[in-house]
């Protein structure tokens, strides 16, 4: 198994974000992660990434136990994520935003930076190759220069996950990465989801529309900071507690 | 089509060529001219006064190399007193050599610094500003405890001098302009490296820096180790230079000022603490009256900035600029509606 979490749980303070939770992924899976709002679907993200302690259980990514591990540790180890409310470094362009996420592969020395050596210089150079490489797959070329903060929301959603393939991961886990896009734009990062996939990355994806289903290979629907349905797409769509849980109970009936 | 952009890109390459060589030559132009002032007007109390600001751009600008990284220390003068203190009792109680005292000085500076960066990586934004107020003014208390060793309330006195007893003023003068080029070269190239950039990423999500595999907090402790590093080198050069230390020039005011000089000048870029300094300590300087009010002067200088000028000082040709140009769109509207 690439990912698996046991008995997860986070209490803040008397409640239970998130409790006794089991999941498992396995590689080269879009696994999606659907629930109703304050489920506990982002609480899991920051807790599998290290953002907030968790209060009991395992994480377990490709065979190391990865819990209590810090985000930069956890991202060194090749988790990359996104944001739902997704926080960008504003202040610089879209090219910028990417080539300062490529921190981990290649990484260059203090010294070798500062002192401006070949190595540093033959890593930037990569590094300026690979950015506009992936700033090409997510359909952001265009706009490379413009600064983060006067994108389009659904072009910011992209350049999250563009950061986030510039640490080169082998999970990525993607907090809503269809909030707020129109359907022009849902299609596309669907395709660039797609086509990463194929190239041999991982996902869970954290998602409130739908749509995302006929992506995933398997649904791990959460309620109440609990697992209460896994399965294909198919069979979580028709499991009863799910259509409660979204619907309320007389649909379900 | 195509022919022409090729050809305008051939014709406006040496002119990209010409720019890139525009700006180092007008600050070398600067520095040389600052340089010939002693021809000019060679009294010693004017070199005397840039030396002052030489040391306090140096230790400006080095507070904003802690600034890039989204930090706001309020003890970056508490870290100049300790390169100062550093340097004076090791020259005055083991008669070490200034070209020895100086570096070392400048190095534990950092080394505390780091050290107390290391739990204050952890803090953000007001209780940083507050834990570091209060080291700052703590430290001065240690130096008023220090009784005979730092020289206490009355201040230290015999310092070994830089240069031999006696040495003109203007051998110091060529000093500090020499070690303020090098400290400034030294700190630009670290904001505009990767390491520069990684501190203000880290400044703008530390969320998405640390999500990118960036070790924030010990990022964020170099930049204080870096900036301590270079408060501290400006602080002992002075205290070789002045001789004698007083615990008072390095209490929260003078924190207030650097502060002061980095928010006039302009917090967003790298020329905005050197003006600040220079305008702020150089132009009380030109009166006697206009010493006496200089902290309200600031201080309405200060105001104005903040409400007029988000950029600062060194944003105030832009200012301009981008104000005429408005004006004069906003007479064409008023032109072609008068029509």
């Amino acid at each position: 198994m690439f990912l698996e979490t046991k008995g997860l749980t986070k209490y803040f303070g008397g409640l239970a974000a998130v409790s006794q939770f089991d999941m498992w992924v396995n590689e080269g899976e879009i696994v999606g992660l659907i629930g109703p709002n304050g489920a506990g679907k982002t609480t899991l993200f920051n807790l599998m990434t290290g953002v907030i302690r968790l209060t009991k259980g395992q994480i377990i990514f490709d065979g190391k136990d990865i819990t209590g591990k810090k985000p930069h540790q956890v991202a060194e180890l090749g988790i990359g994520r996104t944001f739902q409310l997704n926080p960008l470094f504003a202040n610089f362009t879209v090219l910028e935003n990417v080539r300062a996420s490529f921190h981990l592969h290649p990484r260059s020395s203090l010294l070798d930076i500062y002192f401006n050596t070949k190595k540093y210089r033959r890593n930037e150079a990569y590094i300026l190759e690979q950015s506009l490489e992936i700033l090409q797959l997510v359909g952001l070329d265009k706009v490379k220069d413009d600064l983060a903060k006067n994108l389009p929301h659904g072009y910011q959603k992209m350049l999250g996950m563009a950061r986030a393939l510039a640490t080169k991961p082998r999970l990525l886990l993607l907090d809503e990465p269809l909030g707020g896009m129109n359907p022009d734009e849902i299609d596309f990062t669907k395709a660039a989801i797609k086509k990463t996939q194929q190239q041999g990355m991982t996902f869970v994806v954290v998602e409130h529309n739908m749509q995302i289903m006929d992506l995933c290979d398997r649904v791990v629907v959460i309620n109440f900071g609990q697992k209460i349905a896994e399965g294909l797409p198919k069979e979580v769509r028709e499991n009863k507690d799910v259509i409660q849980a979204y619907f309320g109970r007389e649909h379900a009936a | 089509m195509s022919n022409n952009q090729l050809s305008a890109s051939a014709t406006s390459e040496p002119a990209i060529d010409k720019r890139k060589w525009l700006k180092p030559s007008i600050l070398a132009g600067i520095v040389v001219l600052i340089a010939l002032l002693p021809m000019i007007h060679g009294s010693n109390y004017i070199m005397h006064i840039f030396i002052l600001t030489f040391i306090y751009i140096i230790a400006a600008v080095s507070l904003r190399t802690i600034t890039i990284s989204g930090q706001f220390p309020l003890a970056h003068a508490a870290f100049m007193g300790i390169g100062a203190y550093l340097a004076g009792m090791a020259s005055k109680w083991l008669g070490w050599p200034s070209w020895l005292t100086i570096p070392s000085a400048a190095i534990v500076t950092a080394g505390i610094g780091m050290l107390i960066g290391y739990p204050f990586a952890r803090l953000r934004a007001l209780y940083y500003a507050m834990g570091s107020l209060f080291f700052g003014i703590g430290v001065i208390y240690i130096v008023y405890a220090g009784g005979i060793w730092s020289g206490g309330y009355a201040g230290l006195t015999a310092i070994g001098p830089l240069f031999p007893l006696g040495t003109s003023k203007i051998y110091y003068y060529y000093f500090f302009i020499g070690l303020t080029v090098v400290c400034l070269l030294a700190l630009y190239r670290f904001e505009f490296c990767r390491i520069g950039t990684t501190l203000k990423a880290i400044a703008q999500s530390h969320l998405v820096a640390s999500s990118v595999g960036i070790n924030e907090g010990w990022y964020r402790i170099l930049a204080v180790g870096v900036g301590c590093f270079f408060a501290g080198l400006a602080g002992a050069s002075y205290a070789h230079y002045n001789m004698v230390l007083s615990p008072a020039s390095f209490g929260f005011m003078a924190t207030l000022w650097l502060v002061m000089y980095v928010l006039i000048g302009g917090i967003d870029s790298f020329a905005g603490p050197i003006i600040g300094t220079a305008i702020l300590v150089l132009l009380p300087e030109f009166s006697r009256d206009l010493k006496v009010y200089s902290p309200f002067l600031s201080a309405v200088l200060l105001l104005i900035v903040v409400f007029l000028m988000p950029q600062g000082l060194v944003g105030l040709p832009r200012l301009i600029r981008s104000w005429y140009s408005e004006r004069k769109k906003g007479k064409k509207i008023a032109h072609v509606s008068g029509n």
